[in-house]
């Protein structure tokens, strides 16, 4: 299947600093992409520089559109935003305040004769259930109507690509999934291709096919949600997407065979995945695991190795936060999460361990756990 | 709190307000619409005479309606205006009072007073035409300039202003209303320009080619001459006496009369006197090149210079009785638009 | 909110001073039915069409150019990259520190067929008469018009400037999303979201114009306030003038009347202010015609009548007037600086009275107590004689009656009838800034002090007055200028041996000898730039 979008060795530098460098993705009709990553990471940019509100220093963004002619805009070719024919809800939906909510979807129709303008209105605001308000102005409608009238605004022009900024903060949390279930069930309906912004990844779970996780200007892993969930390409993406608590952990080389040393327990080189022990040992810098809940259990040592430092319910028991005893070695941390039914108080000191299973280890630059 | 500040301002006010209202009884109060420059020299040698303090408030509107709000409690003692309509409007109003004195009734002659003795001319002044040199010397009737032959060729102020009304006034009294309303249609029609500035800008405009012929008042004329900047605009013409063959210029008045509850009445009278003394009407001709009223008295030498002249002798109350008239014809004749 | 005993008592000022503001336009409106009619009818059949046709036609002339030389203005300092944008932001304010009387003075002084420029023209050419060429008549409508728009069109130009820059930057990004063009945005959303400002400064603007008297007499242009003076002056007539006064009053409020409900319905507040703004990038040819017309802007609104009447104050300047000059400037210092404080803490009691009361009719003496502005300076000096004359005869009657000295004309005859006028004229202006700063307090900060337990006023003085701290200052400075200009109100109510500096610049004027006031209206222009340099500082912080 052709790709619709194509974005190449894109690179955006505002102010001499660079914002975006070489990003490279590509979409297929259809499919919506959760672009996610820290604030700051770029992604918003990412989102202007496409809808054509700020220039590339450098690369190519290649559009296709299936029933319209393909655009392709590069340094040479600053095609200006109107052209672009890509649609846009802003985070705080950006509505018109002097145009009615009719006027307000009708506005980017204005090529279109004014029946089929009406027409085409119409549809939108029955399918959005926004027909009974189509004569107010945008200061009387609800946070969820207004995004209502966003959506059916930027989907009435039919543009070949939907960017959407951060579309869910403004909403109630309780109301946010079962609007955002119900609004990608209407772009899948309509077949429509789109990117949106987020930085919550329970969002990007429920919404996106794809996920981009970008971080300093780049796009550090692009996947399935699962494909990305199942095997993060570094730490920050691990990190961002909260997969897991980390783990300080050493390299120890013991006649030439490697093992991986922590405060819990000791893992050899086979419990490692997608990782060479060798490379990672050339590195000098700090090596951490990804520990997920299900990884540690409790053991009958002699010796206590944590405390417990924080406790949470959640529905399916208890979450610890437990600290090293040992405080004093590289290796020491404070805030490993541990899950289990039983009942603990805070303070109480604990023996665990790390099961038997496979994990991820990951060269983490200094300070930035 | 806040209102505490409020409170506080208003009685600072009221403070600062009463503070300026305390005058003391050797003082006499003037309301002038004369422009105090004109009047100041004349008032600086009365106290330096008496020792009595002229305290001056001028204004060019609104001054009868003040007088006549203010009522028994105003403080004015004297009243100067620049004509006789004023005075007239102030006495109809029956805000002067009657002022007799040796003084006033040797120096000013019976046609520029009341008759029943409110008010006292000062000075007369003359409506003059005024008349490029380029035309030769001319012999003017104010009825002239209706003539066909000065289309295009003249310059007026606001035939609104005083001067010009009781000229129209004075016309009126002359032809009836009728003929006038015509007189003014075809002077109207005369106009190089819609009516604008004061009387010396006429006289500039024909220095600058604009007009031939103007309406002002004689002692601009004297004043222009003094003027470094002025002299050349005056150099370019003439200074015509009208209707010197027959019944004389049209002659209006700066005046002054007495308050009806005039507070300092001593000394107002004290200031009447001294207005009409040799001296003073004197300095009247000197510093203004007015005409004084007091017999005996000379114009200036540079007035003097510029003829003996017969003056209407329409009498000053008539002028003002047809001033609401006048109003009512120079807007019909829509003279100002 | 106010509850309790302050409620009561900040309850009775606010309608106290709003009455008390109001009550010589009622005393005008009552004066104007004691009017027989035919002086009215004669007006009517003669000049007064023609002087309202005039009214109309000045006044819609000014608000076109003011827009047309605002508009564009604004549109070039907030969106493009014009160059010296910094400066121009702040030139292009100036021109509201000169006196309108000021600029048409010099103005019809400077282009008249007398003048300088003309006398120059037929020298160089060696035209003789003016058959000989062709010049644009400056003593016409189009002239007072274009004089006028010069000194008024910066609040046009401010107030849609901020209004530009306070817009939503995604409003305009969504447009260009859905097809339009930078050109097509600016014209479907931009200028349609700076209505309002635009709006409120043209009524300003015409509510300025249509009260002016001194001006239009400069260019021989009779409007609707010649017909009050000449009514009044000239007939004699006051419940006619009256009468004439009240139909400008009605012309006016109309005006304002229609300005709101223009705007009723439309309520945007931005919340993303688009000080970051993408600048459009302006070709050679745009950025040079631009240039032209900003700096002619400035030049011809500000440095041209500020050199004039530099050159002035050089050539005639002398040691006895700069000592005269001290006192007339001290009494105008005095009365501007308590007409602003009084308009801007009878502001502050009304607008809090507005936001914090709750009785229904909470927003009427706010509303009311703006009327003044509306009504030339000398039918407003009237009124106030009108107003005080028997206040004071009553005071009088019965400080005689128990016995004491009569105190004399303590309202009417003093200070305080000067103070009073400036204060009813200038209300609207205190209260629209006072005001406005308020609407940008949260709703949430009125009820957080009593949850705080601390109660009305001093939750006043301590989050409100210090929020306000800004708004207030402006309100002053504005009312503060205003007055240090105002003419025909004081010149009428001053007590005796009280000169303004606009009083005598006045006098100076009326005798063509403004030479010798240039130096008191060069202090008039830069007491005029405090509030633009104030306005500008507060902006950059």
């Amino acid at each position: 299947m052709q790709s619709l979008i194509n974005i190449e060795n894109l690179t955006v530098e505002l102010q001499a600093k660079i914002i975006l460098s070489n990003v490279d993705l590509s979409l297929e009709k259809g499919e919506i992409l959760g672009l996610v990553g820290p604030s700051g990471c770029g992604k918003t940019t990412l989102l202007n520089t496409l809808a054509g509100f700020i220039a590339q220093n450098a690369g190519i963004i290649e559009i296709k559109p299936t029933n319209k002619a393909p655009i392709e805009i590069s340094i040479n070719n600053m095609l200006p935003a109107e052209q672009r024919n890509i649609g846009m809800i802003f985070q705080d939906y950006a509505l018109f305040p002097h145009l009615t909510v009719n006027e307000n979807i009708c506005f980017g129709l204005s090529a279109l004769a004014k029946t089929e303008q009406q027409n085409r209105c119409a549809e939108l605001l029955t399918l959005l259930e926004l027909s009974e308000f189509s004569q107010r102005f945008p200061h009387q409608l609800s946070g969820g109507q207004q995004q209502r009238v966003a959506i059916a605004r930027a989907l009435a022009p039919q543009p070949s690509l939907l960017l959407l900024d951060e579309p869910f903060s403004n909403i109630d949390a309780r109301l946010r999934n079962e609007l955002m279930i119900e609004i990608r069930q209407l772009l899948k309906r309509l077949g429509m291709t789109a990117i949106f912004v987020t930085h919550n990844k329970d969002e990007v779970f429920t919404f996106a096919d794809k996920i981009a996780v970008m971080h300093q200007g780049q796009v550090l892993q692009v996947g399935s949600p699962a494909s990305v969930c199942q095997q993060p390409n570094s730490w920050q993406v691990a990190d961002f997407l909260q997969l897991g608590s980390w783990l300080p952990a050493s390299l120890i080389n013991n006649n030439n065979k490697l093992s991986v040393r922590t405060l819990i327990g000791e893992l050899d080189e086979q419990s490692i995945k997608y990782q060479v022990l060798a490379d990672l040992a050339k590195q000098e810098s700090n090596n951490q695991l990804l520990i997920k809940p299900n990884n540690i259990e409790r053991c009958q040592l002699k010796e206590y190795n944590v405390v417990i430092e924080h406790i949470s319910v959640t529905e399916q028991g208890f979450h610890y936060l437990l600290r090293s005893i040992e405080q004093n070695s590289e290796l020491s941390f404070s805030q490993l999460s541990y899950y289990s039914q039983e009942l603990h108080t805070l303070g109480d000191a604990l023996s665990v361990r790390l099961k038997a299973d496979s994990f991820h280890l990951y060269a983490v630059e200094n300070n930035h756990l | 709190m806040l209102n505490k500040i409020l409170f506080s301002s208003f009685v600072l006010v009221a403070v600062l307000t009463t503070s300026i209202n305390v005058f003391a009884n050797d003082d006499v109060n003037v309301y002038s619409y004369r422009q105090p420059f004109l009047v100041e020299p004349l008032f600086n040698e009365f106290t330096k005479e008496t020792g009595i303090k002229v305290n001056v408030v001028f204004a060019k509107k609104g001054m009868a309606e003040r007088l006549e709000r203010e009522g028994e409690y105003s403080p004015a003692d004297i009243l100067l205006t620049t004509d006789i309509s004023r005075l007239i409007e102030l006495k109809d109003k029956h805000l002067l009072q009657a002022v007799q004195s040796p003084e006033l009734t040797a120096a000013i002659p019976a046609q520029y007073k009341a008759a029943d003795n409110t008010w006292y001319a000062l000075t007369t002044r003359v409506r003059n035409i005024y008349s490029a040199k380029r035309l030769g010397k001319v012999d003017f009737n104010y009825e002239d300039l209706a003539d066909e032959k000065y289309r295009g060729k003249i310059c007026t102020r606001s035939g609104k202003h005083p001067y010009n009304v009781a000229l129209v006034s004075a016309m009126i009294a002359e032809h009836g209303e009728a003929e006038t309303l015509t007189w003014l249609e075809k002077v109207k029609a005369n106009l190089a320009r819609k009516p604008q500035g004061s009387d010396r800008a006429q006289v500039q405009a024909i220095h600058q080619n604009l007009c031939d012929i103007s309406l002002g008042n004689s002692y601009y004329f004297g004043n222009m001459l003094n003027d470094d900047k002025q002299k050349v605009w005056a150099d370019a013409v003439y200074i015509n006496f009208p209707n010197q063959k027959n019944r004389g210029a049209h002659v209006n008045i700066s005046g002054m009369a007495m308050a009806k509850y005039a507070p300092n009445k001593a000394n107002a009278l004290a200031l009447m006197n001294f207005l009409v003394s040799k001296p003073a009407q004197k300095m009247y001709a000197e510093t203004n090149m007015e005409y004084p009223v007091r017999p005996g008295v000379q114009p200036s030498k540079l007035v003097a210079s510029w003829g003996e002249f017969k003056a209407d002798t329409l009498s000053l109350e008539t002028i003002a009785k047809h001033r609401k008239a006048a109003l009512i014809l120079l807007d019909k004749a829509q003279f100002d638009l | 909110m106010i509850i309790g005993n302050t409620s009561t008592s900040w309850k009775f000022f606010s309608w106290f001073f709003a009455l008390a503001l109001i009550s010589p336009i009622v005393v005008m409106l009552v004066g104007s039915l004691n009017n027989a009619g035919d002086l009215f009818s004669h007006l009517w059949a003669t000049v007064l069409p023609e002087y309202i046709q005039n009214t109309l036609v000045l006044g819609v002339l000014v608000a076109l150019l003011s827009f047309c030389f605002g508009v564009p203005a604004a549109v070039l300092i907030s969106q493009t990259n014009i160059v010296m944008a910094k400066q121009l932001r702040w030139l292009l304010m100036l021109p509201l520190a000169m006196p309108a009387y000021l600029v048409a003075y010099l103005y019809t002084d400077l282009f008249d067929y007398a003048g300088p420029v003309q006398r120059l023209l037929r020298a160089w050419f060696n035209w003789q008469s003016p058959n000989d060429y062709y010049f644009f008549d400056i003593r016409t409508l189009g002239g007072a018009a274009i004089v006028i728009s010069l000194v008024m069109f910066p609040y046009v130009y401010m107030l849609t400037r901020t209004a530009f820059e306070q817009q939503d930057r995604n409003l305009l990004r969504a447009s260009r999303l859905l097809g339009c063009s930078e050109r097509q945005s600016f014209y479907k959303i931009a200028l349609p979201l700076a209505r309002p400002a635009i709006a409120i400064s043209l009524t300003l603007v015409i509510m300025e114009t249509l009260a002016d008297f001194a001006t239009v007499q400069y260019f021989a242009v009779n409007t609707l306030t010649t017909a009050i003076y000449d009514t009044w002056l000239g007939y004699g007539d006051f419940g006619a003038a009256n009468a004439l006064a009240s139909v400008l009053m009605l012309f006016i409020l109309f005006v304002v009347v229609a300005e709101q409900r223009a705007r009723a319905g439309q309520r945007h507040q931005s919340s993303r202010p688009n000080a970051n703004q993408e600048r459009k990038k302006l070709s050679l040819t745009q950025q040079i015609f631009g240039s032209i017309f900003c700096w002619f802007l400035v030049l011809a609104g500000f440095l041209l009548p500020l050199t004039l009447l530099i050159i002035m104050a050089i050539d005639y300047a002398d040691y006895p007037q700069l000592i005269a000059l001290i006192a007339t400037g001290k009494n105008s210092l005095e009365i501007a600086i308590y007409s602003a404080t009084i308009a801007t803490l009878i502001a502050l009691t009304l607008a809090l009275f507005h936001r914090l009361h709750q009785s229904r009719s909470r927003m009427i003496p706010l509303q009311i107590s703006g009327f003044g502005y509306a009504i030339p300076g000398t039918v407003l000096a009237m009124a106030m004689l009108a107003t005080f004359g028997p206040l004071d005869h009553a005071i009088n009657d019965v400080a005689k009656g128990v016995g004491f000295q009569a105190p004399g004309l303590i309202l009417s005859g003093t200070v305080f009838a000067i103070i009073f006028a400036f204060v009813v004229r200038f209300s609207a202006i205190a209260n629209g800034t006072i005001n406005a700063g308020i609407s940008q307090i949260p709703k949430s900060l009125d009820l957080a002090p009593g949850s705080l337990g601390v109660k009305t006023l001093p939750a006043i003085f301590r989050v409100h007055l210090p929020l306000l701290k800004s708004s207030i200052l402006v309100a002053w400075l504005l009312v503060f200028v205003e007055a240090m200009k105002e003419l025909p109100a004081v010149l009428l109510l001053r007590p005796f041996n009280f000169e303004t500096l606009s009083t005598q610049i006045y006098q100076l004027i009326s005798d063509e000898r403004l030479e010798q006031g240039a130096l008191g209206a060069i202090l008039i222009v830069l007491f005029g730039l405090l509030p633009i340099i104030f306005l500008n500082r507060q902006k950059d912080s």
